[in-house]
């Protein structure tokens, strides 16, 4: 890929603009969920703070998550590559812009309507109604800039990564409206068992049709890259791709098993969670033998090296989530920590690994200049590498004891005590998290504002 | 194969719609119709308001609010239904256990038990890490308490209605004073329990677990030293009893564990029998009687042969 003039004249404005997006609210994120685990340690220190009542934190918490931080850092490695990649420049920075202005306000308002109590209450999709406006008009813009700069490509092939792209944008607007039930702005909710149904099929396509696609095309772009070779299979980033659409969108209802809703929808979404194994391994495959023997590479740069790391924690991430599909292991692992120690591993070990990655690979290039501190981005990389370790195994280990214990016949009174220690420990965890998302924050900021050094 | 923008495009979206026809719109036809089930009715205005605060604070994100097939060992009662949902917009059916299931709340604790829990959690059940809800204020704690009480529609009236029913006695029995509250609350227990003294003797680790038991469960309510001033108090009446009015009023150690199994319906005192197993009901019991009463019978009647785990 050799660079044209004009892609040099690129200030990539819009992939700078969801770089600070990201870094900024990766703070605010971890800093609602360390408030979180404190409060599950010491509920009386928030006691009568309505606003910073668990309910509501929580929420908080898991949106900034992955609409603050995972999804823009994403974006921002995507907006960067994007261009370059189809040799054009990006169709309008002006409109990319505004796209990262529009969606600050989206977290501003998310952040303000969810701590006063206006939520739907339904997971991934509580923003209320004008919110999800935004939301649905952000992946808007993002796929018109996303379209014409296809369209302007001067290189004929299109890579990988931008079908990922493309792919996730437009589809996670549309599955957004739908699983928001737009149409209905009085609530934005269907009524009993069909509105479990749409919740979960929207709610598991926030992983499967948004941060998924976006990550692994972060990863598609920074691993060959970084590594300076070509990548392994063309056949299997095809099988990978259309798998991906085809099978993760059939499964949310594995969140379901236990609940009456239609046992042949069960059926389908229990087969096809084990078939995610094919594109998953599709894509492991194809970036793994792509590294094969140039580990070194990796190592040597941090934003593939944390890229890397998450393509690890996809596997484990993806490998665990066929197995809670298992009725009979989700008779232990549902509605227990299990579930939660899951879901850090995959939106924080795989996404947000990867979306940091991304962000440390585009930050120098994108302002040529070099980062302003590695070992800062060094020691965030092994507090978050610890910290997400960490939560995996110290919730895993509260999940088998309340899963066990209340198959066991004790109530969830008494098993609140046994697992004490745990809420503990994982707070500590939290802190490493919150610390690394701070000493982040100003690794980006000083890198993007920093006085360029002699001749840059 | 050539990844062209209308492939990418194009393509990614038929496969969607294919699949959205298959996973939410033919599951849609298939259970929009579903039957109210034998327990629906609808919601009160003042529930309907109540669901709304409970919306609003999150409290989905602790509480189920559906009985499993497998729940069966916390002495679940009724299998949640396709049914029991037909009206709830959103649907709150939860993905944590952070604390216990709600669909069959109604009716298992009187209001006021729900106002000093609501209150402060800590009040009614010590261990708990359930937030304070007394920011909401009164009025809004009521619509919530409403609420929780149709959780289990036609089965939680019934319950409901038992613990007004109830209640009302209590209060009476209560006013007429210390003598006449005891022997009401006796007179709830079957006689062979009134005369079953504990068949197990006093001993120092005895006391100590029920010791352990008094506070993680009952302190809050009757208090460290066992006289019904814990901080529930005020929110409670009949106000937790006061142990030492049952001395000299015909304790025995089958009433003790007859009403700390079973719970005095009608009043905030729960039923234990979930959480504790047979041993622990008889220590905590047996705690009381020694601390608060200073009345036990505990091993007064020991005949039949030595059991094998005595010292
Ligand atoms: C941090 C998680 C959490 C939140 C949020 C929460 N609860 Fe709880 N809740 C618990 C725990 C833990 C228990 C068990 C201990 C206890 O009785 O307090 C509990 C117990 C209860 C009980 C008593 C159940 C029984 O059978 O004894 C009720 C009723 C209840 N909660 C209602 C609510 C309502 C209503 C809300 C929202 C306004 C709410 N909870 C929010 C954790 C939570
Ligand atoms: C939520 C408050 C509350 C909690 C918790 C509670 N109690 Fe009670 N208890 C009461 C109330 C109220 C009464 C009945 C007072 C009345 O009707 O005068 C009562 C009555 C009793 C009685 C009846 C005595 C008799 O002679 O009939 C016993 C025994 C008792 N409690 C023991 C316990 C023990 C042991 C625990 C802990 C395992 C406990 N209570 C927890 C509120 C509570
Ligand atoms: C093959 C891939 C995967 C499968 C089969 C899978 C399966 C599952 C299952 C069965 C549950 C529900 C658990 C329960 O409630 O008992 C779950 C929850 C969850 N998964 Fe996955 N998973 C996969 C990958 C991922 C990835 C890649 C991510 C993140 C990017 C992710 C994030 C989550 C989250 C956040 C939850 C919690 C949902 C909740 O709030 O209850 N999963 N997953």
């Amino acid at each position: 890929m050799t660079e044209t003039e004009t892609i040099k004249l690129s200030d990539y404005a819009t992939a700078k603009g969801f770089c600070l997006t990201s870094a900024f609210w990766m703070m605010a994120a971890t800093f609602m969920g360390l408030l979180g685990a404190t409060e599950l340690i010491a509920p009386a220190v928030t006691e009568n703070i309505g606003g910073l009542v668990f309910g509501r934190v929580r929420p908080t918490h898991v949106n900034l998550v992955l609409f603050g931080f995972a999804t823009p850092g994403l974006l921002a490695a995507t907006f960067y590559f994007f261009p370059r990649v189809l040799q054009t420049r990006l169709y309008s920075e002006k409109l990319g812009v505004f796209t990262v202005i529009a969606w600050n306000i989206m977290l501003v308002c998310t952040v303000a309507t969810l701590l006063s109590g206006n939520t739907q209450a339904r997971e991934y999709a509580e923003m209320i109604w004008p919110v999800d406006i935004l939301v649905v008009l952000a992946f808007a813009l993002i796929v018109f800039n996303f379209f014409m700069t296809v369209q302007r490509r001067t290189e004929p092939l299109i890579y990988v990564s931008i079908w990922y792209a493309c792919a996730a944008a437009v589809l996670t607007m549309l599955t957004y409206a739908l699983g928001n039930v737009i149409w209905r702005p009085d609530g934005g909710a269907l009524t009993g068992i069909p509105d479990a149904i749409l919740l979960w099929f929207y709610g598991h396509n926030i992983f499967g049709l948004l941060l998924t696609p976006l990550s692994i095309g972060v990863a598609y772009y920074v691993v060959p890259k970084a590594i300076r070779a070509p990548l392994y299979s063309h056949t299997l980033s095809l099988l990978g791709f259309w798998a991906l659409i085809v099978v993760y969108t059939h499964i949310g209802t594995h969140h379901l098993l236990q609940v009456p809703v239609p046992t042949w929808l069960k059926v389908v979404a229990i087969v096809d969670s084990i078939a995610m194994v094919i594109p998953v391994m599709a894509f492991l495959i194809n970036i793994w033998y792509t590294a094969r023997g140039k580990l070194g590479a990796i190592h040597a740069d941090i934003g593939a090296k944390f890229v890397f790391t998450g393509t690890i924690m996809y596997f484990f991430v993806s490998i665990q989530g066929s197995m809670m599909a298992l009725p009979q292991v989700q008779r232990v692992t549902h509605f227990n920590n299990w579930v939660v120690g899951h879901a850090h591993i995959g939106v924080l070990g795989f996404s947000g690994m990867i979306a940091l990655g991304g962000l440390y690979y585009v930050l120098p290039r994108m302002t040529g200049k070099p980062l302003f501190s590695r070992f800062l981005a060094d020691f965030q990389y092994w507090l978050i590498l610890i910290g997400v370790v960490g939560f995996t195994v110290i919730l895993t280990i509260a999940g088998l004891i309340q899963g066990n214990a209340w198959l066991n016949g004790e109530t969830v009174y008494r098993v609140l005590p046994e697992i004490h220690l745990y809420y503990v420990i994982r707070a500590a965890l939290g802190v490493l998290i919150f610390v690394s998302a701070v000493l982040g924050f100003y690794n980006i900021a000083r890198t993007m504002f920093m006085p360029e050094r002699g001749a840059g | 194969m050539k990844m062209t923008p209308a492939v990418i495009f194009a393509g990614s979206v038929l496969i969607l719609a294919a699949v959205v026809a298959i996973v939410v719109v033919l599951p849609f036809y298939h259970t929009s119709q579903t039957e109210p089930s034998a327990i629906f009715r609808p919601r009160t205005a003042a529930e309907s308001r109540g669901r709304q605060i409970y919306i609003e604070n999150g409290c989905v994100y602790c509480h189920s609010q559906s009985v499993r097939t497998i729940d069966w060992g916390l002495g679940a009662e009724r299998i949640a239904r396709a049914g029991d949902y037909v009206e709830d917009r959103p649907i709150l059916l939860g993905s944590q256990r952070t604390g216990p299931d709600l669909s069959q709340q109604g009716g298992e604790h009187p209001d006021d038990w729900h106002k000093a829990h609501f209150v402060n959690p800590r009040y009614t059940s010590p261990l708990s890490i359930m937030p304070a809800f007394e920011f909401l204020g009164e009025e809004k704690l009521d619509h919530l308490t409403a609420y929780v009480q149709s959780l289990g529609m036609k089965d939680a009236d019934r319950r409901v209605a038992r613990q007004e029913k109830w209640k009302q006695k209590a209060v009476e029995a209560y006013e007429n004073g210390p003598d006449q509250n005891v022997q009401w609350l006796h007179s709830r227990v079957p006689e062979q329990w009134q005369k079953l003294p504990n068949p197990y003797g006093t001993s120092d680790a005895g006391l100590a677990r029920g010791h352990k038991i008094y506070q993680d469960f009952c302190m809050g309510c009757h208090g460290p030293i066992g006289d019904g001033m814990g901080p529930a108090q005020p929110y409670l009446y009949p106000p937790p009893l006061n142990f030492t009015v049952l001395q000299d009023r015909g304790i025995t150690g089958g009433i003790l564990y007859y009403q700390i199994m079973n719970g005095i319906t009608g009043t905030a005192m729960p039923y234990f029998k979930k959480h504790l197993e047979s041993e622990k009901i008889w220590d905590v019991g047996n705690y009381v009687a020694v601390y608060f009463i200073n009345q036990s019978d505990a091993g007064d009647n020991a005949g039949g042969i030595d059991a094998a785990y005595e010292p």
